[in-house]
């Protein structure tokens, strides 16, 4: 099995080294480059098998980047950066990349983001079973199991789960999680989502007040892992 | 009647007392002596004297001479002055005439100034009492010319000069003779025809700060006692606008250099602060550029475990510095959105926990907390720096506890640690700026608590530190909870395959 290719864009020298070495050493092949224009080319020459994007680059910025893969190809996208603001992550997921992880960050959570972007997306029409850690959502007769225990839920709770483990490992933001369950007119009704959310975790989590598996991206959106995975 | 000789009047009015007099002297000749007759003729005088101008009773008196010399000195009815006492009584009756007259009048000046001076005086001190009460040069020019348009029954104007010397607010038409009266620093009379002014510049220490105007119905000059007044007046204004301006100015300066401490406090703690994680960092992974092949593998991890959590200590105090400089901005702008404290608390605790080598903590959770509208990374914020907080003072052994509660209108959050807690009198300092408890040994510029105030009173919350009961410190904040939230309905048609 060939080692996945991963382009690293980031203008930061020594970053970029580091990035390097922790990608290598973790089973990657690496390219890199320090500019979005050069990204672009890379993309283009060489079909990285994902792309770890910084925002601040100094020609064309990060979200320019990520509209022109976008506007190409599919391959997963995570973006570094020392930004933290929500709106900078909620406009990153909704242009569609697949994580966004915040600078300072420890090298394990960083490879664990990354191997989960890398897994198979999900062909939805496909997939009669969708499994994220311990849980087990069973599509076609709409049923979810968590530990191999039966959990009860309603249509919308479902609904919600249903598509968080789609894109299980990667934040899905409110208001698209509002606009897939309820639709577009709900979009920004953000506060309606707290109350399924919360009944959501009291039903699939051993503690809801500690959740391991339904995450909150704080302001952001929420996203489902593994329980004690990585 | 239309006078044709002004006091023409008074001068008629007095002749008829002399002449009325004289009728009276008349019709009681018969029963009196001619002493008598020159009594009456002198009461008469005194009278008038008393009551009418100089001139009016020098008239009447001639009058009343004439007629009682007339009447009563022989020859009968005819002028003459036979005898050298009937002249000698005549003259006295001059000369009485004329002193009392001329007291009366002087008593009168006298009395008109007096009564002049005491309604200047009550003027200046009513506008003195109002103007002492202010602390706003805005309103001390218009009260100014309240009191200005009141006593001369005219319109004034104040005109302020602003620093890049124009008038304040000034009316097209005024800005002329005031530019021309502020340029001489002097009291300034414009006369033209149907538009008399009167300008006078309001002194200040180095220039005079504006320029008060006055359009009278008829103009007066300095020396007359309206232009003592109006005079008067303008220097109360000045005055009172000198002392606005200078406490204004040391307030000023007290806030820039209080500002100034702080700046200086924050620059020494922060370099401090920032140098300390650094300094070991580079210290450390010098150590293992040099000597990695000769150290042992548990030192190599040691020292790389120490460059790891001191980068994070760094991160923490950037956040916390950042976050300041926003929150005492005076401009800023939340980005609130509803938020579920279990949800910030559990992010938080994981967080928190992610770091390593720190205590475990109990979160209790109200299972029906109402939402808060809180900006989300701040609330983080707020539960990370109290949790460090704790787990900082509680130190090996620290036991933390979260507890979420819902009050009427609101949500309570408890950090408790099991530490040596607070003391009673340190309770309320705890939030100060680089306050930092007695004897704690390790770092932390002592703002962590200060940016928790800070985030809690943008959201319009309060912060209180307390004791834990049993032992140790309890910090509690309590944020205005939103209104319920219904459920969204079950979306009605059940949607096919979700397409994100």
């Amino acid at each position: 099995m060939t080692r996945p290719l991963v382009l690293v864009v980031e203008d930061d020298t020594v970053m970029r080294r580091v990035l390097t070495v922790a990608l290598r050493s973790n089973g990657y092949d690496v390219r890199s480059t320090d500019s979005g224009r050069g990204a672009l080319r890379e993309i283009e020459t060489n079909t990285p098998d994902m792309v770890l994007l910084d925002l601040g680059l100094p020609d064309i910025d990060g979200f320019e980047v990520t509209a022109g893969i976008r506007r190409e190809r599919e391959l997963p996208i995570i973006v570094l950066s020392a930004r933290d603001e929500e709106h900078h992550q909620i406009r990153a997921f909704d242009d569609g990349v697949n994580d966004y992880v915040t600078k300072p960050f420890r090298e394990g959570e960083l490879m664990a983001r990354i191997r989960a972007a890398l897994r198979r997306p999900i062909a939805i029409s496909e997939r009669r079973e969708i499994r994220c850690g311990d849980v087990h959502v069973d599509v076609s007769q709409r049923r979810v199991f968590v530990g191999g225990a039966e959990v009860a839920l309603t249509a919308t709770e479902f609904k919600v789960l249903h598509l968080l483990a789609q894109s299980q490992g990667r934040v899905v933001t409110h208001s698209q999680i509002l606009r897939a369950v309820w639709g577009p007119s709900q979009a920004y009704e953000v506060q309606y989502l707290r109350v399924y959310m919360r009944q959501l975790r009291q039903k699939i989590e051993e503690d809801a007040s500690q959740p391991r598996r339904l995450l909150t991206a704080l302001g952001v959106g929420y996203r489902l892992v593994p329980a004690d995975g990585d | 009647m239309a006078a044709p000789i002004p006091g023409a009047r008074s001068a008629i009015r007095a002749v008829a007392w002399a002449l009325a007099s004289a009728g009276l002297a008349y019709a009681v000749q018969p029963y009196a002596q001619r002493s008598d007759l020159e009594m009456i003729h002198l009461l008469v005088i005194v009278l008038i004297a008393l009551r009418f101008s100089l001139r009016d009773t020098l008239i009447a008196c001639t009058v009343s001479t004439v007629s009682f010399d007339f009447l009563f000195v022989p020859p009968h009815f005819a002028f003459a002055l036979t005898d050298a006492k009937n002249a000698l009584v005549f003259i006295a009756m001059f000369v009485v005439a004329t002193v009392i007259s001329t007291l009366v009048e002087r008593m009168r000046r006298q009395e008109q100034r007096a009564r002049a001076a005491a309604f200047q005086a009550e003027a200046l001190y009513g506008l003195n009492v109002e103007l002492a009460g202010l602390t706003d040069a805005r309103q001390l020019a218009a009260v100014t010319v309240r009191h200005l348009e009141r006593l001369f029954d005219a319109r004034a104007v104040v005109l302020m000069r602003t620093p890049d010397g124009a008038f304040d607010g000034a009316d097209p038409r005024d800005v002329e003779p005031a530019e021309r009266a502020w340029m001489r620093r002097e009291y300034t009379r414009v006369d033209a025809p149907g538009a008399k002014s009167i300008w006078l510049p309001i002194a200040g220490i180095r220039a005079p700060l504006g320029v008060v105007g006055l359009m009278p119905p008829e103009s007066f000059a300095k020396e007359s006692e309206q232009g003592f007044l109006l005079v008067a007046c303008v220097n109360q204004l000045a005055t009172a606008t000198e002392r606005v301006l200078l406490t204004n100015a040391v307030h000023r300066t007290e806030l820039e250099t209080e500002t100034e401490r702080l700046r200086n406090s924050l620059l020494s703690a922060v370099s401090h602060d920032l140098k300390t994680p650094l300094a070991t960092m580079i210290a450390a992974a010098t150590t293992l550029l040099r000597r990695h092949a000769t150290l042992d593998r548990e030192t190599v991890e040691a020292l790389l475990a120490d460059i790891v959590g001191e980068g994070e200590r760094l991160n923490e105090l950037i956040l916390n510095l950042l976050s300041i400089t926003r929150l005492e901005s005076p401009t800023i702008l939340l980005r609130r959105l509803p938020q579920a404290l279990d949800e910030v608390v559990a992010e938080a605790v994981l967080r928190f926990e992610k770091r390593g080598e720190s205590p475990s903590v109990r979160v209790n959770i109200d299972a029906d907390l109402p939402l808060v509208s809180a900006e989300p990374l701040l609330l983080q914020q707020l539960l990370s720096n109290l949790l460090e907080n704790g787990a900082r003072h509680a130190g090996g052994e620290a036991v933390l506890e979260i507890r979420a509660t819902a009050g009427p209108g609101s949500v309570t959050v408890q950090v408790a640690d099991n530490g040596p807690g607070i003391p009673e009198q340190e309770r309320d300092k705890v939030f100060e700026k680089f306050y930092r408890a007695a004897g704690s040994r390790d770092g932390g510029v002592g703002l962590g608590l200060t940016i928790c105030r800070a985030i809690v009173q943008a959201h319009g919350g309060k912060i209180a530190a307390r004791g834990r009961p049993g032992g140790g410190a309890l910090i509690e904040f309590s944020l205005p909870a939103m209104a319920e939230t219904p459920l969204l309905p079950e979306p009605s048609p059940p949607a096919e395959a979700v397409n994100a």
